[in-house]
């Protein structure tokens, strides 16, 4: 099982929430679908398909909640024959993030992973650090890598 | 935001194709997937109508490979075009680090290139982001069209492109400029990042 | 015709439990999810959390009950230090759970949570 995390401060808090609500899949991101941390994904690509689809179904509840002139609602949850799925949101001081948890109905249930979402919602805002001024990121002469990765790319 | 991961060298960045309905925008993911070989992009995720029209939005992530010592890859996501989809549309362009206006090339259809436009801008101000701070190139696409029925890419500049940012003709169907557009857009992205802006 | 509050019958099967003395709350928790169906509990004990846990608990009871041979579960009884859980599963798939003080007497808590396992079906 792969586990990793972008940003290194939100691995403790999904590590302690997987092993106790015993979590299959589980993606930390940021609204927009940027994947902070992750665990149980085998393939980076993947994980990006998930990320979106779950940011996507939660932007879209928050905007029915907009709608409806509600605040947010808290967490959404699917379940099928074997797995479920959980989504919900934490507000961070790295902005609001949406955390999407697949479970095993056989291994884990609802009320478990409600229970140490919990947990895991706390340990996030408490770990998340303020954000940083954006620093240079690419060295100035990226422009050659670029043009070289997309040739590549397209076959050129 | 791009997503940065200094410890593992990594660059996360979400790029929008955004215009008006049928203008080509899916066809230019599609165009992408089927040219980019499998190791190097994700699965081809579309929410579409039973008739094939985007309903919520189409994503595709792909790995450009090494840029400057970062592992960089790019997040590219569609809108549904037709106008009482603006809802969606303004969620998926939450967080882009840069957008490609997919204008449709046929002169009748200049006022829905206009309106989209006006509405990408209301959109992201709805975000918090200004149209002149966000990387955006446009693209006319359907220059495959015969000539009576289009307008020259120098005319759709004149008529569309305000801030006068990189444009380029294309048939995304056929795969002419899908590539350079792609190109274009990267470039601004991260040239932004090599600023040290937030992305 | 007067139409009962929804969940009233779950209520009278938690009071036969409830009443018992020693008892300090039950529950009615769904066994595949760990959700509380409906709870009358005293101040301090968190319902969602026992009932999550007593759920987990009892799905695994329930595997090692199987795989020993012996059948469905019909009743089980955690003893701790400052208390117990005891546990009914009713046919619905509902647990009937409750929380008492250690020196409560199981074999009457037992009948209770039988007698409410058999009123919420």
């Amino acid at each position: 099982m792969t586990t990793r995390a972008v940003e290194p401060w939100t691995l403790e808090p999904m590590v302690g929430f997987v092993q106790e609500a015993g979590a299959r899949l589980v993606l930390v991101m940021t609204s927009a679908g940027q994947v902070l941390a992750q665990h149980g994904f085998s393939r980076a690509m993947d994980v990006m398909s998930a990320a979106a689809l779950g940011a996507a179904i939660m932007a879209s509840t928050d905007e029915i909640a907009r709608q409806l002139d509600q605040p947010p609602f808290a967490a959404l949850n699917h379940q099928g024959e074997r797995h479920g799925i959980f989504l919900a949101a934490v507000p961070t001081n790295r902005g609001r993030l949406v955390v999407l948890v697949v479970y095993d109905l056989d291994v884990s249930s609802l009320g478990l992973v409600q229970l140490f979402f919990g947990q895991l919602a706390a340990d996030l805002r408490a770990a998340s650090p303020k954000p940083e001024v954006p620093k240079q990121v690419l060295a100035a002469d990226f422009e050659r890598d670029l043009g070289n990765s997309l040739n590549a790319l397209f076959g050129r | 935001m791009s997503l940065v991961n200094f410890t593992a060298r990594e660059i996360a960045c979400k790029i929008v194709y955004y215009g008006p309905g049928r203008s080509g925008k899916t066809t230019n993911l599609h165009y992408v997937y089927d040219r980019v070989p499998d190791s190097r992009r994700g699965q081809m995720v579309s929410l579409a109508t039973q008739t094939d029209r985007t309903l919520f939005f189409d994503f595709l992530p792909i790995d450009l490979g090494q840029i400057s010592g970062f592992s960089t890859r790019f997040q590219l996501y569609t809108v549904p075009g037709q106008v009482y989809y603006n809802a969606t549309r303004r969620l998926v362009l939450q967080g882009a680090d840069g957008v490609v206006f997919v204008a449709d090339s046929q002169a009748q259809q200049l006022d829905e290139n206009l309106e989209s436009l006006q509405n990408l801008q209301s959109n992201l101000l709805e975000h918090g982001v200004d149209v002149r701070s966000l990387p955006l190139v446009m693209q006319y696409n359907k220059q495959d069209l015969p000539r009576e029925l289009i307008l020259a890419p120098a005319d759709l500049d004149d008529a569309l492109n305000f801030r006068g940012v990189p444009s380029f003709g294309a048939d995304a169907l056929h795969g002419a400029g899908v590539f350079e557009t792609l190109k274009g857009i990267s470039e601004l992205v991260l040239k932004r990042l090599a600023a040290g802006s937030p992305a | 015709m007067t139409i009962a509050p929804a969940g009233g019958g779950f209520a009278r099967a938690l009071d036969l439990v409830t009443r018992v003395r020693g008892v300090r709350g039950a529950m009615l928790v769904t066994g595949d999810d760990g959700l509380v169906v409906a709870e009358q509990l005293m101040e301090g004990i968190k319902g969602p959390a026992v009932a999550a846990l007593a759920a987990s608990v009892a799905r695994r009871l329930g595997r090692a009950m199987e795989t020993a041979g012996v059948g469905a579960t019909l009743f089980w009884h955690l003893q701790a230090e400052r208390g117990a859980l005891l546990v009914v599963p009713a046919p619905s798939g509902l647990l009937v759970v409750a929380v008492a003080e250690p020196e409560v007497n199981v074999g009457l808590v037992r009948l209770e949570l039988l007698r409410a396992a058999e009123g919420v079906g």
